[in-house]
């Protein structure tokens, strides 16, 4: 074992996770274990629970279908800036690989360079 | 906490307690690999919430613990090609403490600065450089052990860590100076 | 990175005969993907990388580079395989990437071999009409194989700078003396 590998064990050293971590953990999975229960009051507006009320029954369905029809929309400009931060990703890692290799060359050159009598 | 009601009632994995165990491995994964720690928490919690939910399907605690640093590498991983700006450099006044006392402090000359100047220049190698050498130096796992975590062949681990420390050693002797490359078995 | 970019300041100097890129690795690169266990393709052609540019956030300096890099290139195709194991692809795999790469079109500019571990690294640039119009990178390693072809122009001042950006560690070089820098190997 050398040196540096003694230093980069010190400095990789585990940390701690800011104060309340695991609280908020916790909170996102309590959050996370209680969504299908609001789904289902939400669904029960919907169905069973506007008995009685036709009108407003249709004013809900039509709402809805302007949420939809406004989601559709949203979720296409979604899949575009998706589809754009993929690309985008994409050049960022052709740039990387290409640079690491060219970076290669140049280390080897200079290790080349470093070995090699000097010339007169 | 319990683990999630569609846990087998023999399972003796508590969601809690798996939290608290491992809350500085996953966090320390995210930390080093992107140098920030409010992007290391994002992607520490993103960790255990897979974790809640498929934890019905982790048969041990060793299965949990190369679970969650597999999946900590990926999505450190992940979040960094996401977030180009998130491996930025933490001030000091927010880097955290370390949990226990440094291991090496019979080292006499090594400087608190030092650690410091090597986490810096680990953030700045080449992605999966630079998980290897987290998984190799954090979480001192074997080259076959980081082969299986990141998914990747065990030359390419091997090669990959003997070019890290060329890299990082040439860095060193230009910035602190020629004795450090003297310094070595 | 100063070295290559001499080299490529003295080509700048040789008028090159125009030739037609009539070139097309795919069967090659398909019979690798073949034997490889893991393989990462980027393939952006001008359209995707107009499409791309769009994206990059003019506030990061990395990603105004790659604009800037970006901007006139006509397509980037990256292939990277990784083997298992040493010897699952041999040097007859390699001849028909380099087969088209033949002067006067196209000049190799660099061919490089690490001791310490099988690395090589050959840069092929491509000239027509006076400007760089095609860069290719072969850099091969025992358990590893990348293959670059940028189709430009390509500005070569724009890729010296690529060491030390998005994330790769800059090497510092000595300033070299004046002169033309061959192949070494």
């Amino acid at each position: 074992m050398n040196r540096l590998e003694d230093e980069l064990k010190r400095a990789l050293e585990r940390v701690q996770p800011p104060a309340g971590f695991a609280e908020r953990v916790l909170a996102r999975a309590r959050a996370e274990a209680e969504k299908p229960a609001r789904s289902r009051r939400w669904l029960g507006l919907f169905g069973l629970g506007l008995a009685g009320a036709g009108s407003l029954r249709w004013a809900a369905a039509c709402a809805l279908c302007v949420v939809l029809a406004a989601s559709g929309v949203i979720y296409e400009r979604d899949m575009q800036r998706r589809r754009g931060e993929e690309a985008k990703d994409q050049v960022m890692l052709a740039l990387r690989i290409t640079g690491s290799k060219l970076q290669i060359a140049e280390q080897s050159l200079k290790e080349l360079d470093s070995t090699s009598q000097p010339q007169q | 906490m319990t683990t999630a009601a569609a846990a087998p009632a023999t399972h003796k994995l508590d969601f809690e307690d798996l939290v608290r165990e491992h809350q500085r491995m996953v966090f320390s994964i995210g930390y080093h690999f992107l140098h920030n720690a409010a992007a290391a928490e994002e992607v520490a919690q993103d960790v255990f919430l897979e974790l809640f939910k498929r934890l019905g399907t982790l048969e041990s605690p060793e299965h949990v613990t190369h679970w969650l640093r597999r999946v900590a590498c990926h999505r450190s991983i992940d979040y960094a090609r996401r977030n180009k700006g998130a491996a930025a450099e933490v001030s000091w006044d927010q880097l955290p403490e370390p949990a226990q006392p440094a291991r090496h402090s019979d080292l006499g000359n090594s400087d608190p600065m030092m650690s410091k100047h090597l986490q810096q220049m680990v953030a700045a190698l080449p992605q999966k450089m630079r998980m290897v050498v987290i998984l190799r130096y954090q979480e001192e796992a074997g080259l076959e052990e980081i082969a299986n975590t990141m998914g990747i062949p065990l030359n390419t681990v091997k090669s990959t860590l003997h070019r890290a420390h060329a890299m990082l050693r040439a860095k060193m002797e230009q910035t602190i100076g020629k004795e450090w490359g003297e310094v070595n078995a | 990175m100063k070295r290559i970019g001499i080299i490529i300041a003295l080509l700048f100097a040789v008028q090159l005969p125009a030739a037609a890129q009539d070139w097309d690795p795919g069967g090659a690169l398909k019979k690798l993907s073949a034997k490889a266990s893991k393989a990462i393709d980027v393939t952006l052609d001008q359209s995707m990388l107009q499409f791309a540019g769009a994206f990059l956030d003019s506030k990061d300096p990395d990603q105004v580079q790659a604009k800037k890099i970006i901007s006139n290139m006509k397509g980037i195709y990256v292939h990277s395989f990784e083997f298992e194991k040493a010897g699952e692809y041999s040097e007859d795999d390699l001849t028909p990437l380099r087969a088209p790469l033949k002067e006067p079109v196209w000049s190799r500019i660099v061919n490089v071999r690490s001791k310490h571990d099988g690395q090589n690294v050959e840069v092929y640039f491509k000239k027509e009409d006076g400007k760089f119009t095609g860069l290719v990178v072969i850099a091969t390693e025992p358990t590893e194989l990348t293959f670059v072809d940028i189709i430009g122009p390509i500005n070569p001042e724009d890729f010296k700078r690529l060491g030390g950006q998005f994330g790769i560690p800059k090497v510092e070089i000595d300033q070299d003396p004046p002169g033309k820098k061959g192949e070494t190997k």
